[in-house]
């Protein structure tokens, strides 16, 4: 091994441990001997340190811990319904199975058997549909809505004019009776969608600040507007909370039997200027 | 299970390595808070899967990473990079210039680097794996990581010697 091999090798040392490498040991037993490369390896080992503090200075955000925290609940939750579906669903076919077989082989309790399938299929359909406990909080609310602002959401209604998208969301269904802040009012409207939240809709009505934005982005903040019951603590206050989640600051708050979410990226004070 | 696992006490301890070592790989805080979040979620879906609790942490590094390159692949086409040997004589960068540094330049810096090489040397100075767990957690040879890591970190200290000291 020659000095400029080992100094390529000398770059991979972070501490003794990597000394157990024979090629690392091998180069450090070289630089023992050999002042010039003795003292590059010096300088090395202040720089390589030097940058490691850097990068172990990154912070998370305030705030990670817990968006994190709430998104995992709601994935477990997932996951046990669909075992325990699976499980049922596994039960319920060999159920299934052994009335079938009964049927082929005597047609004696064809009536009993169909009325077995039916009522298993109810159960099956009961099963599945049920209330769902826990993954109905606010947190989640506020965590899936935001996602659906930042990943990606195609309009199901494109209109400038705040009257048709109140309208097209009333024909559809979705919570229409709504009041925008004073400020809001003077943000112009690109259109909106309706998205779902525990099988209720949600009226999502998107918004163009006037600040440039990425080709094919045609939207920067976005209220959302759901009946205030479907939302397991939600804030019972007319004063605006707010939280950053992700790179979407919120805002929220309630009005009569509505609850309100704003969203759009930057800090509480950008957010400020529309409410 | 997945569920028997405290996850409260797993995002606790390795939600924040795990930022750093997005942030590493994306310089940008969102994508940072996304893959780590995205991580997680991957964890609670199959995390299950997982038949030693002990590689917890290493899987969730694995995930990350494979997730980053999953993104950046819908983005752009990888480009394939023949590895060469990296040139023997480093820039002179000192501690002191580093020290004066801006974590911008430094992340800046590390972002142009091709993300073959952005994963090793985030991993290098972040963490205290070993060079095998390196390996297994970016899913290469030993001397691939090796390779790459010299050429990354050579490339890296070539970057900041030419960036204009503040």
């Amino acid at each position: 091994m020659n000095r400029d091999e080992a100094k390529n090798i000398l770059l991979l040392y972070r501490n003794p441990a990597d000394a157990e490498d024979p090629q690392i040991a091998e180069a450090l037993a070289l630089a023992k001997n050999d002042d010039n490369l003795a003292q590059w390896f010096e300088k090395l080992c202040a720089r390589q340190n030097a940058l490691r503090e850097k990068f172990r200075q990154i912070a998370a955000p305030a705030g990670l811990k817990e968006q994190i925290e709430a998104a995992v609940k709601q994935k477990l939750g997932q996951a046990a319904r669909t075992t325990q579906f699976d499980e049922f669903k596994g039960r319920l076919l060999s159920a299934l199975r052994y009335d079938l077989e009964k049927i082929i082989f005597s047609r004696r309790n064809f009536a009993l058997a169909t009325a077995t399938v039916i009522v298993a299929l109810i159960a099956l359909a009961t099963f599945w549909f049920r209330p769902q406990k826990g993954d109905d909080t606010f947190a989640i609310y506020q965590n899936q809505m935001a996602s659906v602002a930042l990943r990606g959401y195609a309009m199901d209604f494109m209109a400038a004019n705040p009257v048709e998208i109140r309208s097209y969301l009333a024909k559809n269904g979705a919570p229409s009776d709504y009041n925008f802040p004073a400020a809001l009012e003077k943000i112009p409207v690109t259109g909106c969608a309706i998205e779902s939240w525990q099988g209720k809709k949600v009226s999502m009505i998107c918004f163009r600040t006037g600040k440039p934005l990425p080709p094919g982005q045609q939207s920067d903040l976005w209220l959302f507007v759901v009946d205030r019951a479907t939302v397991k603590g939600a804030p019972v206050t007319s004063m605006p909370q707010f939280t950053k989640v992700n790179r979407l600051i919120t805002s929220v708050w309630t009005q009569g039997d509505k609850m309100y979410l704003l969203g759009t990226e930057g800090d509480e004070q950008t957010i400020r200027k529309f409410l | 299970m997945a569920e028997s696992v405290d996850f409260e006490g797993l995002v606790v301890r390795h939600y924040e390595p795990l930022y750093q070592f997005a942030f590493s790989l994306t310089r940008e805080k969102s994508d940072a808070c996304d893959l780590t979040q995205q991580t997680f979620c991957i964890w609670a879906a199959k995390g299950h899967q997982l038949r030693d609790i002990s590689k917890v942490k290493t899987w969730l590094f694995t995930t990350l990473h494979r997730e980053f390159l999953g993104s950046r692949r819908r983005q752009t086409r990888f480009p394939h990079v023949e590895l060469e040997f990296a040139a023997a004589e480093l820039p002179t960068v000192s501690p002191a210039s580093v020290n004066r540094l801006d974590a911008a330049q430094l992340f800046d810096a590390l972002a142009q680097l091709d993300e073959i090489y952005r994963g090793p040397v985030a991993l290098f100075y972040l963490q205290d794996y070993s060079y095998n767990e390196i390996a297994e957690i970016l899913d290469v040879p030993l001397g691939t990581v090796k390779s790459r890591l010299t050429r990354g970190l050579s490339r890296l200290h070539q970057m900041l010697a030419d960036k204009p000291k503040p």
